[in-house]
């Protein structure tokens, strides 16, 4: 009986934010998956089903391939760095000091400017002739003009814009740890290291793992920071999925194709997102 | 189970959000008795808005019971294109004139967006314009858009430092080379040609150009010939312009007209493609390079003759517009000599129609225009 | 020493995240002529006009209103419908829980320019292009994933014999959310919060297509379209950037003294 209830109960919490998600984004879902098993190409008329063509182009298509590592390397390299840097700031500002509330203030400014602007902002400042970074190194560097230096530095944009996002959840993550629990290891005789890695660490993990799905599945479908920063270029080397779907979508209105790359984007992370679950589930314990 | 049942609530809430009144798409045109609003859609326009404005009042007074309502979009070519397609794909009635870049148009004819607009200009009037434009806004002999005003890829020079060098506008690529070369030499922290190289439509605008410099093409009877030896022989020398020759500095693979135009007007060029935009900024009030900047034909490979991306954009009316009537009124209108003329004169928007090449108060004000023609 | 290092290390920090908008600042007072050249490092004489121009063409306050009004609903509606669905997720007896938080996810997992079209075809038929309200349901919707979960997680880290004591103590299930639970959980909730608020703030893509005057524009599509053909006004849009960022900035350093460092220091000790 209050089993039932409870249930009850239950579903009515859960009721509001399932109607939302299924208004919202169920039919934009759908629509993807099928027009990908669509011909669609409007400047020629044509609007047809054919199954699975379009994935099986995939296959063979060497800039998807491209953008696919490309992203794979992106995602990688940028969320690692993130999370470093995210637990390291973190861990700075769990503790008592004066203007602390400014310096979490401060930590948020990245993530506060448009991203639009900030790609802006980092072309300009990665210019080689009139940018900040050159001016300051004191030698020239054409950091988006060479495939691997392009791709690196639009890491290091994401990177220097999405630190506070890791560093904001760690830091809520870090506040719920009890401080007694320090306490009592401490006088027990542990170290600082060891504290972090017998209380700080295990505790934190969980937040840590919420913070890196969500990352993960951010940075795998990166589109306009690096599409305003370097249009995908040079010679596609910093071209994303995401960059490529679209490219495909709005400026060649290939409907059918550009879903079912976007469809790929879906199940890279879906598969990523599978495989990373039990980790959840292992640390809940 | 638990999908199914989210499943279901979806659909209805779908179906829920359906059947609302719709006055998003009704709201804003008041019924035709009480006139008419036309909304007027476009990438922002260059420079002082109020003369622009001015236009359009100037069109409502002489048609009372028509308002325009003007609205416009990002400067990115990219972002407009997309907002047209998601929208007219979607059959929106949120817009009925609106501006096309030049390659959109043949696209969105075959979409079946556009209305016909072949009574608005008769054969002979076709003839007024550009053929380049004019063609590229005709399907099958039907004309689906008016080319409102054009835009170019031209080469701007430093008029004061070829002549302290004694040299004129360079019409070879190679005589450019051997200017931008000697001059750079005794002008340090100079340099030589600037375009514009990173990876988006305007490096395609820039290709082009010296591919068909060379008497190159991409296409040609229908066949791909992007690998032809001319093709081969004027992407090599543009290469070069960085590798080689040393006159343009690497960072132009990822300047778009921006950082050129910067460099250019803060005085570091001697040459830099762009379009006719810029020219306006050069001459502004404390530019650092008024009255030193020259503009010319882009050079040509000896032998060959110079061209041009001939950009710019058309009017269209969207092919869901509920007011045809009136919005085919405004764009006789906006396309029209005297409205050419007066935007001409006012935001520099370069006229579509070759004959106001020749009017000497156009040509007096705006000098370089006949380097269009 | 030791409080040596600590300044040392933070002032890094705050270089490291304050450094590029400094920048932006300096580029802001700089004259047309200054922005692509260096040195001068300093803005040499400094000028206000960019900030002058920003207000005199463009309806920027109308514009940051909006994007106000759009974020803080957006922030109110995900929060709370995401804090009712990750309290029942935490703490009541739900079917197939890690479905139902997949499921949440997978609504995240598309690329958002591929979902942008279908989408505005159903803002289309709801009627509600150009107004607010498409916005802040798509933020709500778009954040709801990452509030969801975040918050799961905050909620599941409270002791059971909590939320046990309050129902044994006659709470219902509301009442020991909103006496225990969400007290509890502030700093997830505020962390979130402020993450939502942000995206639903600088949010482009969907902004620029659901919106078309003034009426509901929000701030990125607002700079974007200052005047200028391929012309990007680099000035104003640095001096502008400043303008909308300093009251978010304010507003977070506001809620962090006020909001948190009081709710946690009673939550932390009870």
């Amino acid at each position: 009986m209050t089993h039932r209830k409870g249930k009850e109960g239950a579903f009515l919490f859960l009721a509001p934010a399932l109607l939302i998600l299924a208004g919202i984004t169920l039919y934009p879902l759908l629509h993807v998956f099928r027009l990908s098993l669509h011909r669609r190409l409007l400047i020629f008329d044509i609007s047809r089903f054919v199954g699975p063509e379009n994935y099986l182009y995939l296959l063979g298509d060497t800039r998807f391939r491209n953008a696919l590592g490309n992203t794979i390397y992106f995602t990688v390299l940028s969320v690692l760095l993130e999370l470093l840097f995210g637990l390291a700031i973190a861990l700075l500002l769990n503790r008592h000091f004066r203007g602390k509330g400014l310096m979490r203030t401060i930590i948020l400014i990245p993530w506060a400017i448009p991203t639009v602007v900030s790609a802006r902002m980092w072309e300009w400042l990665y210019n080689p002739d009139f940018g900040l970074l050159n001016h300051l190194l004191g030698f020239r560097i054409n950091w988006l003009g060479s495939p691997f230096l392009a791709l690196n530095a639009a890491v290091a944009m994401d990177v220097w814009k999405t630190t506070p996002f890791v560093a904001l959840l760690l830091t809520a993550g870090l506040q719920t740890i009890p401080r007694d629990l320090y306490g009592a290891a401490r006088i027990d005789g542990a170290g600082p290291w060891t504290l972090f890695r017998k209380i700080t660490l295990p505790l934190l993990m969980p937040v840590i793992l919420v913070v890196l799905l969500f990352r993960t599945l951010d940075a795998f479908r990166v589109f306009d920071a690096v599409y305003v920063l370097t249009g995908g270029g040079p010679a596609n080397s910093t071209e994303t999925l995401s960059i490529y779907a679209y490219k495909i979508l709005f400026q060649t209105l290939q409907f059918g194709y550009g879903s079912a790359i976007s469809v790929m984007v879906f199940l890279c992370v879906g598969l990523f997102t599978l495989l990373f679950i039990p980790l959840l589930r292992r640390r809940k314990v | 189970m638990k999908g199914k049942g989210l499943f279901t609530s979806g659909l209805f809430l779908f179906f829920c959000l359906l059947s609302l009144p719709v006055p998003g798409c009704t709201g804003k045109s008041a019924p035709p008795d009480e006139g008419v609003t036309l909304v007027f859609k476009h990438g922002k326009i260059a420079g002082d808005p109020l003369p622009f404005r001015q236009v359009l009042q100037r069109f409502e007074a002489q048609n009372p019971g028509i308002r325009i309502q003007d609205e416009s979009l990002p400067s990115s070519t990219d972002e407009q294109h997309q907002f047209y397609v998601i929208n007219l794909e979607g059959g929106t009635t949120g817009f009925d004139v609106f501006a096309m870049d030049v390659i959109w148009v043949p696209e969105f004819i075959r979409a079946g967006w556009l209305l016909d607009l072949s009574r608005l200009l008769s054969k002979s009037e076709r003839e007024e314009f550009f053929p380049g434009p004019m063609k590229a806004v005709t399907f099958r002999d039907r004309i689906y858009a008016v080319p409102w005003y054009i835009d170019a890829g031209v080469l701007y020079y430093r008029k004061d430092l070829l002549a302290k060098y004694k040299f004129s506008p360079p019409a070879t690529w190679p005589e450019l080379v051997r200017i931008a070369r000697t001059v750079a030499r005794k002008e340090p922290g100079l340099y030589g040609y600037l375009w514009q190289g990173k990876q988006y439509e305007g490096l395609i605008c820039d290709v082009l150009e010296v591919l068909w410099s060379n008497g190159g093409n991409v296409l040609k009877d229908g066949r791909v010939v992007i690998n032809s030896p001319e093709n081969i022989e004027a992407l090599t020398f543009m290469r070069g312009l960085i590798t080689q020759e040393g006159v343009t500095p690497d960072f132009v693979t990822t300047a778009t007209e921006e950082p050129t135009r910067h460099l250019f007007g803060g005085g570091r060029a001697l040459f830099m493609r762009n379009w006719p935009y810029a020219w306006n900024l050069f001459q502004r009030e404390g530019s650092k390079v008024k009255g030193k900047v020259g503009v010319a034909p882009l050079p040509a490979f000896p032998g060959h003759a110079s061209a041009s991306t001939l950009g710019g954009w058309q009017l269209g009316i969207n092919r869901f517009s509920r007011h045809p009537e009136a919005a085919a009124r405004f764009i006789r209108y906006m396309t029209s000599p005297e409205t050419q003329k007066l935007l001409s004169l006012t935001i520099g928007y370069k006229p579509t129609r070759k004959a106001l090449y020749k009017d000497p108060e156009l040509v007096a004000s705006q000098p370089f225009t006949a380097a269009l023609y | 020493m030791k409080r040596l290092v600590f300044a040392a290390l933070l002032m890094l920090v705050s270089l490291y995240c304050l450094g590029p908008f400094l920048w932006q600042g300096l580029t802001s007072l700089k004259t047309a002529a200054d922005l692509t050249r260096l040195p001068p490092l300093l803005p040499h004489p400094p000028t206000l006009e960019h900030y002058r121009s920003i207000f005199a063409g463009h309806p920027l306050l109308r514009i940051i209103a909006n994007s106000f009004i759009v974020a803080t609903a957006s922030t109110v509606l995900a929060l709370s419908i995401g804090s009712l669905a990750a309290f029942a997720l935490a703490k009541l007896p739900v079917p197939g829980k890690g479905a139902v938080l997949l499921l949440v996810l997978s609504t995240s997992m598309f690329p958002p320019i591929a979902t942008v079209s279908p989408l505005y075809l159903l803002i289309r038929a709801a009627g509600l292009r150009d107004s607010p309200v498409s916005l802040i349901l798509t933020y709500t919707s778009f954040t709801l994933p990452l509030t969801l979960w975040v918050l799961t997680h905050f909620f599941r880290n409270i002791p059971d014999e909590l939320y046990r004591a309050a129902r044994i103590d006659g709470c219902t299930p509301w009442q020991s959310f909103t006496r225990i639970m969400l007290p509890l959980a502030a700093p997830g909730i505020f962390a979130t919060a402020i993450l939502v608020f942000i995206f639903s703030w600088n949010e482009f893509l969907f902004a620029l297509t659901f919106t078309s005057t003034t009426a509901s524009r929000t701030i990125p599509v607002g700079i974007a379209l200052f005047p200028g053909l391929h012309e990007i006004p680099w000035g104003e849009i640095a001096a502008a950037s400043v303008v909308v960022t300093l009251p978010l900035l304010f507003l977070v350093f506001f809620f962090q003294r006020r909001i948190i460092e009081g709710l946690t220091a009673g939550a932390v000790k009870g």
